[in-house]
């Protein structure tokens, strides 16, 4: 009796326990909150994406091209035995074309080839780009079945199975047949990849048995664990740019031979300016331990953070202002545990934040890429592509280059992958889409707007910092428009790019040139010409600002902003401005006024598929009207150009589905050609090199 | 019977010659090949071969040696011909036979070189313990708790492939490749090295089936091979097998004798002991000589005085 309790008894013990577990995960959250609170937590009230519910189809498309990649089919015992001349006669005029393809896309990943050895992962095959370039499909599905009944192309895996087969002896496993199919053909025309890795990334062993730590260990004791085995490693890392946040500048005009530009020394944004002085903070994204000030070592190999590119369990946090340094509540032995090959997440660790926040500097890089999102992007968000599969990277250099920043460890284009002649089959429209390429880069159709989920930065005011007092109003995003630390900033979404001549050299302001005193200056610009073959047209976001200049010097200033005696500290713009320029290394005259900035960022991220990509129309008003493409293609009466002319995006459908896209709803002439240096429309007036021949406006005023 | 220098010579003369001219014959009859009926064997396509290294990787991991000082991935060590050694069952080296291709770069040709497991090893004859014996599936297997460290195995085989633990002094081994003998005895076993072959630059299976399926290749694309099957005859046939666009001579491969490498030494060494011939007369030359000795001695001591008479 006495072990019994009172129902209200019962009652009241719940409720307590349930108050306390409320009031201690409250505090936790609170304390978690704290912890993850960046100096920018303005913006974290920013929408975010939140993962699509059904598959698009992009992702269907890939789904399948998993489900066929593991599929084990009957082996064929026995082929038609007969020669390439033999087939092609027999076939005839029934012989294979691209119309007869199945599946433009597969996946490379049949457990037979795993069944001995698992070294490699998948690798990606585009099969109607191969097809389309070799124009014959025999050469590759070299055999058919004996059976009469069987297609007459079939996959590679029924009939290279299992190796060393006795009862087909000679006829080589599907491994092999794989690479030697691969590597026997880009071997002999030199085209195409043959390394190991330049098709399918190497798996990681599990490191749970190899790492050996202590309990709690200290950060720099993680790396001199992982240098225990990869020294050779940590010496590459030493040498590269995400260590050094300097490295050669080949791509910055006039400066091409330089190795000692960099976000790290005289490299100047419109976003937080520079580093120097600014340490603490702008070194949280640094692949390092501790770069607090201009004393650090960059010899130290056990300084190097491993783990912010190797994670895999999504717990790695780096602190905010911690000069790299990870969140003190980070389980590293565990993080250690588990690394392996860098993902969108530890890439978009920094790069999706660059700028402080998630959307806030990039365009087209963003947490949306994250998520499965076909409308966001074709490769990451459609195929589920990581960083590293296109910035390949050898010895810890990562092919890329960007305008924002002078360096660069190799380049990388569409091209590599998607050739210069990218739109394959036999389409009408393909063989035009593929002559805009020698003056459109892909982005420019293929990313018709930036900034598709996040909102993102386009114009920072800072000379009106300061004012506590201002009243804060909220734009359209429910992002604050103003900061009493930061000053105005203006955000965007759903932005048509800028459009200009690139013919890959950027001219980049660098720390202590004269800045434009005539008008605005710019830190980053594409070079670029109409009259340059080399030049293309890219999409670009622009970045505006207002920032400082000294009066007297004539260039711009470093502000000390973050930390103790920070700008955003004392709101004191003299003193911020004197010990940004005394770390930065150069003279100040005390005397500073506000200039007008802007900056190029590139776009090569968030890539649509052609359903989303601009139509002709959007570009070309002329062939709206329905004899355009007729006047040549008189024979062609079954096609319905009106419908060719019209596929692509539908900033309609885009507005409906919540994308700020209502002032791009009716606009015709999407790329300003007369800005660009065209005369108007090229297919009208002509193009930069040739006239085509729907110029028919020019040549009537010629007459 | 008078016994002086002519007359004993003249005896062993023709023991000696009669034993030489009836040796070979009964030597033939005595030694009983090595070579097993049906082992399996490695055909390696040196067309095919890409150098990647991925055989020395897998030969490490199975064999659990130490990890080498160059990544596998690091393929500048194909710079200096290597060999076998303590911590590398095999090897493959990088040959330049002055092929040059359409862009006038020259073709290299990939060998991996590796114990050959020859039908009729060398190592095996000269082993005194029997720690190495040549196994029904083809391996030519090591026992290390028979061996001894004689290396005299070292100095038989005709490709120089084992080699000898000198830094450790207290269990040194004789190294060189296993044919995976663990993994293919086993029922659908093969060798790591095949099996890790990207592009199935080795071939593994039956030796006589492997050598169908090589002479099938070169019949079907002479202009790619050579007509010949390095290892088909050599030494009296190996395991492993080669075939090649490129002459052997000019990718390292030695010319070798047919005849396997223990016939001579062996035939010598089993001709002398065949039905005992050789203690048997050696013990009827000096009985013989006794028996004259003797005779001798007791006509001597009998006849005295004619001896000094005669003097």
């Amino acid at each position: 009796m006495s072990l019994r309790m009172k129902p209200s008894k019962i009652g009241f013990l719940v409720t307590t326990v349930i108050l306390v577990a409320a009031a201690l995960y409250s505090t936790l959250a609170v304390t978690v909150f704290k912890s993850r609170t960046r100096i920018d937590d303005f913006v974290s009230t920013a929408p975010r994406v939140a993962p699509p519910s059904a598959p698009r189809p992009w992702e269907a498309r890939q789904s399948a091209a998993v489900q066929r990649s593991v599929e084990v089919v009957p082996l064929v015992k026995e082929v038609l035995r007969e020669t390439l001349s033999q087939r092609r006669a027999r076939l005839g005029v029934k012989a294979l074309q691209l119309e007869d393809m199945k599946f433009s896309y597969f996946l490379l990943n049949n457990p037979i080839i795993k069944e001995e050895e698992n070294l490699y992962g998948t690798v990606r095959f585009m099969h109607k780009k191969h097809a389309t370039l070799l124009n014959d499909c025999i050469i590759c599905h070299h055999y058919r079945p004996a059976d009469p009944a069987a297609s007459e192309a079939t996959r590679c895996s029924a009939c290279h199975q299992t190796a060393f087969n006795p009862e087909s002896p000679g006829r080589i496993g599907l491994k092999g047949a794989h690479h030697r199919q691969c590597m026997g053909c880009h071997k002999e025309w030199n085209k195409g990849p043959v390394g190991c890795t330049d098709c399918h990334a190497k798996n990681v062993p599990a490191h749970s048995e190899l790492i050996k730590l202590t309990r709690k260990p200290e950060p720099t004791e993680v790396t001199k664990e992982c240098l225990r085995c990869h020294d050779a490693q940590a010496n590459e890392m030493l040498t590269s740019t995400h260590w050094l946040w300097k490295g050669p500048s080949a791509f910055t005009e006039g400066e091409e031979k330089r190795i000692d530009l960099g976000k790290a020394t005289k490299t100047i944004n419109n976003f937080c300016i520079n580093v120097a002085s600014n340490w603490p903070r702008c070194t949280n994204c640094h692949a390092g331990y501790g770069w607090r000030d201009a004393s650090f070592d960059f010899t130290d190999k056990t300084r190097i953070d491993c783990l912010i590119c190797h994670d895999t369990t999504g717990t790695y946090k780096k602190d905010p202002q911690g000069a790299g340094m990870p969140d003190v509540n980070v389980d590293l032995i565990m993080v250690a545990h588990n690394v392996g090959k860098p993902s969108r997440r530890t890439c978009g660790e920094c790069h999706f934040s660059g700028g402080g926040e998630d959307p806030v500097k990039h365009g087209g890089l963003n947490p949306s890429l994250d998520f499965h999102s076909t409308s966001s992007d074709v490769h990451m968000g459609g195929l589920g592509f990581q960083c590293h599969e296109c910035h390949k990277t050898r010895n810890h250099k990562i092919a890329g280059r960007s305008l924002a920043l002078p360096v660069a460890e190799g380049s990388r284009t569409c091209e590599d992958c998607h050739t210069a002649v990218p739109h394959h089959g036999r389409e009408l429209l393909n063989h035009h889409l593929n002559r805009h390429t020698e003056h459109l880069a892909c982005m420019t159709c293929h990313n018709p707007v930036y900034a598709k989920h996040n909102p993102t930065k386009a114009f920072w005011d800072w000379s009106t910092a300061g004012d506590k007092q201002r009243k804060v109003k909220k734009n359209e995003f429910g992002i604050p428009d103003y900061n009493w630390r930061y000053g105005d900033i203006t955000w965007e979404k759903s932005v048509k790019p800028a459009y200009a001549w690139y013919n890959g050299k950027v001219r980049r302001y660098i720390l202590g040139d004269k800045i434009n005193t005539r008008g605005v200056t710019l830190l980053t610009e594409p070079v670029g010409d109409i009259n340059d073959p080399k030049s293309r047209i890219y999409p670009f976001k622009v970045m505006g600002g207002l920032q400082a200049v000294d009066t007297v010097n004539n260039y711009l200033l470093v502000p000390h902003l973050f930390g103790p005696g920070g700008y955003l500290e004392d709101l004191n713009w003299t003193k911020a401005f004197a010990d940004g320029m005394a770390a930065a290394g150069l003279s100040y005259s005390g005397q500073y006024k506000w200039v007008e900035t802007r900056m190029y960022l590139g776009l090569p991220h968030e890539v649509v598929a052609k359903k989303f990509a601009l139509s002709c129309v959007q570009c070309h008003a002329g062939l709206k009207t329905e004899r355009s493409c007729g006047r040549c293609h008189q024979d062609k009466r079954d096609v319905d150009f009106k419908k060719l002319a019209f596929q692509g995006i539908d900033f309609k459908l885009a507005h409906s589905k919540e994308s700020d896209t209502q002032d791009l709803l009716h606009r015709t002439y999407y790329i300003d050609f007369e800005q660009l240096g065209y005369k108007g429309d090229p297919i009208e007036f002509g193009g930069r090199f040739k006239k085509l021949p729907l110029g028919w406006r020019s040549a009537s005023k010629k007459e | 019977m008078k016994i002086n220098r002519r007359f004993f010579l003249g005896i062993g003369g023709t023991m000696v010659g009669g034993a030489l001219i009836v040796r070979p014959k009964k030597a033939r009859a005595v030694r009983k090949p090595k070579a097993p009926s049906d082992p399996y064997g490695c055909l390696m396509d040196l067309t095919v071969c890409v150098g990647c290294r991925k055989c020395e990787q897998a030969c490490n991991r199975v064999h659990g040696l130490p990890a080498p000082q160059v990544s596998f991935d690091d393929l500048r060590v194909l710079e200096h011909k290597r060999r076998p050694n303590v911590t590398a069952y095999t090897v493959v080296n990088r040959h330049y036979t002055g092929k040059l291709d359409e862009r006038n770069l020259l073709i290299p040709t990939f060998v991996k070189v590796q114990c050959m497991h020859c039908q009729d090893p060398a190592c095996v004859s000269a082993c005194i313990v029997g720690a190495l014996t040549k196994k029904d599936n083809g391996a030519v297997h090591y026992d290390d708790s028979k061996c001894m460290g004689c290396r005299y195995c070292m100095v038989a085989c005709p490709f120089q492939i084992p080699a000898y633990d000198y830094h450790d002094p207290l269990t040194p081994q004789v190294r060189k490749s296993t044919f995976c003998y663990d993994r293919i005895i086993k029922v659908g076993g093969k060798p790591a090295c095949a099996v890790i072959c990207p592009v199935e630059a080795i071939l593994f299976g039956k030796r006589s089936q492997i050598i169908k399926v090589a002479r099938r290749r070169i019949k079907n694309d002479p202009g790619r091979y050579l007509d010949r099957i390095y290892g088909e005859y050599e030494v009296g046939g190996t395991s492993w097998l080669y075939i090649s666009g490129d002459p052997f001579e000019k990718l390292g491969f030695l010319d070798l004798p047919s005849r396997p490498i223990p016939h001579l030494a062996e035939t010598i060494q089993q001709g002398l002991f065949s039905y005992l011939w050789a203690p048997l007369s050696l013990f009827a030359i000096l009985g013989g000589c006794m028996w004259t000795f003797n005779r001798k001695q007791i006509k001597g001591n009998s006849e005295p005085e004619r001896m000094e008479d005669n003097s």
